[in-house]
């Protein structure tokens, strides 16, 4: 049996399905998008079935990615059975759902959330009268205190799934309505869908093409039926069922004039404090991942995985394998492994407090009290954390993406993360601004950062004005009420995310690493393949790689077979760009550890300009090998991931050049290059500005999509069709 | 007047909802006409507003606020 999990957000779905299936889950994709599929095993010992966690939902006339998913699944019956989770503290709307799902013929089962939150505030919600008007079984459960339960699982082991029930009514005028529909549509369902969403409906349906002028003629003919705009009668209708429904079966406390949630958000959302509280909170994220406590938990473990991996390297020398095995071991696959797991306590101590904040409603409040500052840049209050993240290190802040809401957002966000500044980049520009800069490196230092971040922030808004066009404008968001993160939710939570990185991005991030392995440490020397020491990597396949590329980046200031060798290695990891310089000039001791040391051979090498666009190109180019695979997994599609690394190393390559080109000129060209540019933006600016003006007729209308009401069936592109049928009808 | 007039502390009841982006969206979340509504707040930067309707707390922008026709009530 193939059961779906449906209900509103934040009614309580996630932590009533970990208690439903336990630890018998699979997290997925929905092909082709970056929403999480998950499915598990009813926990029972009467019957098989498997649960399906739908995206959550408030109607079935959908205005995002998720919840096209969520319906879809619905209108196409893919399900035996639905249990709907109903949030009690929010009954009207929560039932507006109940009442959508119900016209359906799909078996019901409604799971009342929040009962415990009920009890305490002295209330009554007679359930038993609730389901016998609904017509199907309410249980009472508090999911996250673990009530009523087992009461739930029975229910479905004893349902019987072929049992019908009669469809909800409505008043004469709209059953009249849904008739006709019903005529070409022949499903009182999806005849109701049309009623709602129009065309859109149509694809779940076998209506005939020829049918649908007539479809639309009948669509436009019932609105004149109605007082109320079309739109709002089946609503409306709904609404006021579920008014008399509520006054009949359930008993409020009036004597409760705040909630705690009230009491909560009047410090929180503060006019005043919830912008410095909302910083705090950010910041104290990012410490505990990055701060002294994440780096003693990471060096910890890396330090254990290190002894792990000298035993079993130990190991396998007593064994006398071929050096080419040994190499591969302990350089290439261990080398893999440990950059792997290395990232875990991190990402994991980020998704523990990500999911805290989820799961005790703040982040919904972050959204709130940023929309503001972030529409603009396309992205919405929850991208910040991500892009925070991406200062300390680009994985886990791309991974972090995926508790974003919307698709296009998560897209937008892991495009542009690994152009803020990763702490992995900080010793390139450490040793060339100490190198070349002297007293003005901090600011070269700076300014890398806020390079790497007006980047980022230029290519969401390109992005947003570009590629995911439609997807900026939605913005209509419920607070829900405050809840005490349960251990087990939040635990299943980040482990589910963590493990998920481990087992996708792993094994990409493992294949890399031999693929590189083998480039590095094999080589042509004196017309011999064979393998090399560390010293030797100027020998090897990279670095003739690095040799057979400079003139690529002639343009852009490299005059030196070194920096490219250098840039390449740093595809590896970014900690060991300067590692490379280090051995390539022949500098012994830590160059990572003390840049000093190779301060004389960079001065020898490099300009300022040039070592400025080395370190522009090394922030804005293709990120690490680890990063490039958690992007590969979170776009979930070749497309847009080919096209993110083409777009990065386009942008990187630009801009190195521009800096380089521009910089090395004289004030005079210099200035009248800047001029040019600014004459060509403005030139530019004014014909948007009168292109704007031309296209809008008001101010106010962003226009039409097909979720408004104006878009509905297109009577006017239809009407001489319908005419032209009517006279041959005659005829 | 539209929702975007209102300030917080105050009631009204829905008179109408031009089209625009999220109409559909706005109808299902409960905004129908005849349905009164509190403004509780502004977030700190002025823009979403937060209002109750329903019982539950629903935030959305001025974009969208001024696109529905309300009456001010007393309660």
């Amino acid at each position: 049996m193939n059961i779906a999990l449906i209900g509103n957000p934040n009614a309580g779905k996630t932590t009533l399905y970990n208690q439903l299936t336990g630890a018998n889950q699979t997290v997925g994709n929905w092909p082709g998008v970056t929403v999480e599929k998950k499915i598990g095993k009813l926990k029972s010992k009467e019957i098989q079935a498997d649960i399906v966690d739908l995206p959550g939902i408030y109607s079935l006339s959908t205005i995002s990615l998720e919840e096209e998913i969520a319906s879809n699944y619905i209108m196409d019956r893919e399900m035996d059975l639905i249990i709907n989770i109903v949030d009690a503290s929010s009954l009207e709307r929560n039932l507006f759902l109940t009442y959508q799902l119900l016209d359906s013929n799909i078996p019901i089962i409604i799971a009342l959330n929040g009962m415990d939150i009920i009890d305490k505030n002295k209330e009554i919600i007679d359930h038993e009268a609730l389901s016998k008007e609904l017509g199907v079984p309410v249980v009472p459960i508090s999911a996250s205190k673990k009530i009523g339960i087992e009461k739930l699982i029975h229910e479905v082991e004893t349902f019987n799934i072929h049992q019908t029930r009669s469809s909800v009514q409505y008043n004469d005028a709209i059953e009249k309505v849904i008739e006709d529909f019903n005529h070409y549509i022949n499903d009182r369902f999806l005849s109701i869908r049309f009623f709602e969403d129009g065309l859109d409906t149509l694809v779940h349906t076998d209506v005939d093409e020829k049918d649908q002028p007539k479809l639309i003629k009948l669509y436009h003919d019932a609105k004149n039926d109605f007082e109320l705009d079309i739109d709002m009668v089946l609503p409306d209708a709904r609404y006021n069922k579920i008014i008399k429904l509520i006054s009949n079966t359930y008993e409020r406390n009036d004597l409760i004039k705040e909630t705690t949630t009230d009491k909560i958000d009047k410090i929180l959302t503060h006019k005043y404090f919830g912008l410095p509280i909302f910083a705090m909170i950010m910041f104290s994220v990012f410490f505990l991942a990055f701060g002294p406590l994440g780096t003693y938990i990471t060096d910890q473990f890396v330090w254990l995985i290190d002894q792990f991996f000298i035993f079993i390297i130990n190991g396998i020398d007593s064994l006398g394998m071929s050096p080419y095995i040994s190499s591969l071991i302990t350089k290439g696959v261990f080398g893999g492994l440990a950059a792997v797991v290395g990232f875990l306590p991190q990402l994991m101590i980020l998704f523990l407090a990500m999911a805290v904040l989820e799961d005790s409603g703040y982040m919904s409040r972050a959204a709130f009290i940023m929309d503001r500052a972030l529409r603009r840049f396309g992205l919405s209050g929850k991208s910040f954390i991500p892009m925070l993240i991406g200062f300390g290190c680009s994985v886990p802040a791309i991974t972090a993406t995926r508790t974003l809401d919307k698709d296009e957002d998560r897209k937008i966000t892991s495009m542009i993360i690994p152009f803020v500044s990763c702490g992995a980049k900080a010793p390139i520009y450490g040793v060339f601004a100490g190198a070349l800069f002297m007293n003005g490196s901090y600011i070269v230092v700076f300014s890398m950062y806020l390079i790497g971040l007006l980047v980022a922030i230029l290519s969401a808004i390109l992005f947003k004005k570009t590629i995911f066009k439609s997807a900026s404008a939605n913005y209509i968001m419920e607070l829900p009420q405050y809840r005490k993160p349960t251990v087990k939710n939040t635990w299943l939570h980040t482990w589910e995310r963590s493990k998920d990185f481990l087992m996708k991005a792993g094994t990409i991030l493992l294949a890399s690493f031999i693929i590189i392995w083998f480039l590095s440490y094999f080589g042509i020397v004196d017309g011999q393949f064979k393998l090399l020491t560390d010293d030797q990597i100027s020998q090897s396949f990279l670095g003739h790689i690095g040799r057979a590329i400079l003139p690529v980046f002639k343009p852009i200031g490299f005059n030196d077979w070194r920096s490219t060798v250098a840039i390449l290695s740093g595809f590896v990891a970014k900690e060991s760009v300067v590692g490379t310089l280090g051995i390539l000039y022949g500098v012994t001791g830590d160059v990572v550890e003390n840049g000093s040391a190779l301060y004389p051979a960079i001065r020898a090498a490099f300009t300022p300009i040039q070592a400025y666009a080395f370190m522009v190109f090394a922030l804005l180019a293709i990120p690490c090998i680890a990063a490039v695979s958690a992007l590969k997994r979170e776009l979930n599609s070749t497309k847009w991931f080919v096209f993110t690394l083409v777009y990065e190393m386009v942008v990187a390559y630009l801009l190195a050049m521009a800096i380089y080109q521009i910089g090395s000129r004289d004030l005079g060209t210099v200035l009248s290059i800047i001029f040019t540019v600014l004459v060509i933006i403005f030139v530019i600016f004014m014909i948007r500005k009168w292109i704007k003006q031309k296209g809008s007729a008001c101010a106010t209308c962003d226009g039409c999509t097909p979720n408004s009401g104006c878009s509905l069936p297109m009577y006017e592109e239809y009407k001489e069709q319908i005419e032209k049928e009517n006279k041959d009808h005659e005829n | 007047m539209t929702l975007q007039d209102i300030k917080p502390g105050e009631f009204c009841v829905i008179k109408n909802i031009k089209s625009n982006n999220l109409r559909k969206r706005i109808i299902d979340m409960g905004l129908i006409i005849g349905t009164k509504v509190y403004l509780k707040k502004t977030a700190p930067l002025g823009d979403p507003v937060e209002i109750i309707v329903r019982g539950y707390s629903l935030t959305l922008r001025k974009a969208e606020a001024r696109t529905i026709h309300v009456e001010r009530v007393d309660k």
